[in-house]
């Protein structure tokens, strides 16, 4: 019996062959810890270490402190934190990606940090992200954290997984956002929990690595432990240009055992949205065409990337929001906001009436101190949940759709299917192809 | 807070049955998420009060939770397993727990069982034995077998948890994971 690219993973880096089920300890090859988790995590190294004169964490070179959530901080007890965590840092050698830097999830493939075939632990549920680049990642918590740094290593239960064949290949102006939410609508939230998915097929090769991000990250909405897509062309590419090391990849057998498995055919997807106030109410933008929306958002670790920005550029340039629209972006790094800058893109969104806000989480969840919506207010977003008041106030609501639909909505100031506005249908010309 | 010692980190447990419900939210339930700037004591004396009033009052040490699905589902906080063992829950039997709570349960010491609950009544007095793997309530002649817990995961839960355990493995080995 063949093995999954979990299994495989897994087996190669606990040194004894892992099967689903299994518990091993096995290699990480790096961590991420994010300041919403810092003071736990940090609080539970310190108790590593106690009364231990010749406390070490050997493994701190192999691990990125970043300062996204609170960026920039809201508060002084954030502001707090931040500089807690750069003396750690600094103390012990952890690389350190500061306010303004980025997402934690965008920052740690840009930098270079793990490969195909790797396995890559964060503190924080969109881990699995880095499954986009063929490496198992993982949401773990501080305690997990402080033993990576002191012991390279941690326990794991190797996961089932479920198995995804996407056929043919989305529209223009259909993401894999969409495809994402028509999962969710599909299997429900938690509908992975304890399992990994493996995404394959034509519409997976024609995506562009942006893209293939969404699909990865949005999976902890799944409840996926890691979501693994198998690495071609543009995934060594991609990790060659910035620095990774060689790529060694991880393809599941033919053969390999599997708990689920289906299709979908990609190419028959309208956009969807999901109402409020759960992640799995999932619906076509037809059926909530029409309405009305007061906040349009692009950002976070879902979808903050240089293709979503391009998207909306795009359909807004040259034009404006509707009226009685409040239009925020944040990148979704330093980097990709940059690479904006050189494009164009923020000129042209500032000039349609868009706020161009700092890279980080901002625009997610409320901690960040933006966007304290107001009674009644109804937003579309392109970040990953609605949750009731998860912008601050219970008595808004929140829809989630792709970057397209996003600005489509922005530019006519209802909900509105990106292919019916100019611009709507952009789609990134492929490097690889 | 390094809550050690609160608990006996033995794999026979026996305390009276304290149930809750399914898909219960243990960041929203169970942690300081909703109570800003309030401490784990306080917490404590709170905890899953909108989805059972007077829980925490009603909560005995060394009593076991008995849950239904998804028990911890969508929450990532370690607080919450920190808090409770601040109320001395000596063990928790669910029929499914969310990933990540599950995780934390085993790094901070607290045993975690996947179990039907079906039968299981309020104030019942259950058993579990983690080695053997098996639930009982014997006043209602119920005993059930449960997939043993993993070697790793019952090494890791005598120690009292991760922390504990790596201060005498620093190498994760030990005599029964034998790891070569």
């Amino acid at each position: 019996m063949g093995s999954t690219i979990a299994e495989k993973i897994f087996s190669s880096h606990s040194g004894r062959p892992a099967n689903a089920g299994d518990v091993v300890v096995a290699t990480v090859d790096f961590a991420m810890l994010h300041d919403a988790r810092a003071t736990n995590a940090l609080k539970r190294i310190e108790q590593l270490g106690a009364g231990n004169k010749e406390f070490a964490l050997p493994f701190a070179s192999r691990t990125a402190f970043v300062a996204d959530h609170y960026s920039p901080p809201p508060h002084q007890e954030a502001a707090n934190i931040h500089r807690e965590m750069r003396a750690f840092a600094d103390k012990y050698g952890v690389v350190l990606y500061d306010v303004g830097e980025g997402i934690c999830h965008q920052v740690l493939p840009e930098g270079g940090h793990f490969t195909c075939g790797d396995l890559v632990t964060g503190t924080d549920t969109h881990s699995t992200t880095y499954g986009a680049f063929n490496a198992f990642g993982t949401g773990v918590e501080g305690t997990d954290l402080s033993a990576v740094m002191m012991t390279g290593k941690l326990w794991f239960r190797v996961p089932e997984t479920i198995r995804v064949d996407l056929k043919g290949r989305l529209q223009p102006g259909v993401w894999a956002k969409d495809l994402t939410l028509h999962m969710l609508g599909r299997l429900g939230a938690e509908g992975a929990n304890y399992r990994a998915i493996e995404y394959a097929g034509s519409a997976v090769a024609a995506m562009e690595i942006d893209d293939r991000m969404t699909l990865s990250n949005h999976a902890a909405e799944l409840g996926a432990k890691a979501a693994l897509l198998e690495a071609d062309e543009k995934t060594i590419a991609w990790l060659k240009a910035h620095g990774a090391r060689e790529p060694r990849p991880v393809a599941a057998d033919p053969d390999a055992r599997y708990c689920e498995r289906f299709e979908i055919d990609a190419s028959r997807l309208p956009p969807q949205v999901a109402r409020k106030h759960r992640v799995d109410d999932v619906v076509g933008v037809p059926e909530v065409k029409g309405q009305r929306i007061h906040y349009a958002l692009i950002g976070t670790c879902t979808n903050g990337r240089l293709d979503d920005i391009r998207q909306a550029a795009a359909i807004l340039k040259g034009r404006r929001i509707a009226k009685g629209v409040r239009m925020i972006i944040t990148p979704a790094s330093r980097n990709v906001y940059l690479q904006a800058a050189r494009e164009g893109l923020i000129e042209a969104l500032t000039a349609a009436g868009a706020s161009v806000e700092a890279a980080g989480c901002g625009t997610c969840v409320n901690i960040t101190g933006h966007l304290i919506t107001g009674d009644g207010d109804v937003v579309i977003t392109s970040a990953n949940r609605n949750f009731k008041g998860r912008l601050g106030n219970a008595n808004s609501e929140i829809f989630i759709g792709s970057a397209a639909t996003v600005a489509a909505s922005a530019l006519t100031g209802q909900i509105t299917d990106p292919r019916t506005v100019e611009g709507g249908e952009w789609r990134p010309i492929s490097k690889a192809a | 807070m390094n809550q050690t010692g609160l608990v006996n980190h033995v794999m026979n447990i026996r305390g009276k049955s304290h149930l809750l419900a399914d898909d219960i939210n243990t960041d929203i339930h169970c942690s300081s998420k909703y109570h800003p700037g309030r401490d784990n004591a306080y917490v404590a004396q709170h905890a899953f009060e909108q989805i059972s009033p007077g829980f925490a009052a009603r909560f005995a040490r060394g009593g076991v939770i008995v849950a239904g699905k998804n028990f911890g589902n969508n929450s990532s906080r370690e607080q919450a397993v920190h808090i409770l063992r601040l109320m001395g829950v000596a063990g928790i039997v669910a029929v499914s727990f969310g990933r990540q709570f599950f995780r934390n349960c085993i790094n901070n010491g607290m045993p975690a069982v996947e179990c039907s609950i079906s039968g299981i009544a309020p104030d019942d007095e259950i058993e579990l034995d983690l080695a053997a793997g098996r639930v009982a309530v014997p006043a209602r002649g119920l005993a059930r077998e449960v997939p043993p817990l993993p070697a790793e995961v019952q090494a890791i839960l005598a120690a009292g948890g991760l922390i504990p355990f790596l201060k005498v493995h620093p190498d994760w080995k030990t005599p029964v994971s034998g790891e070569q």
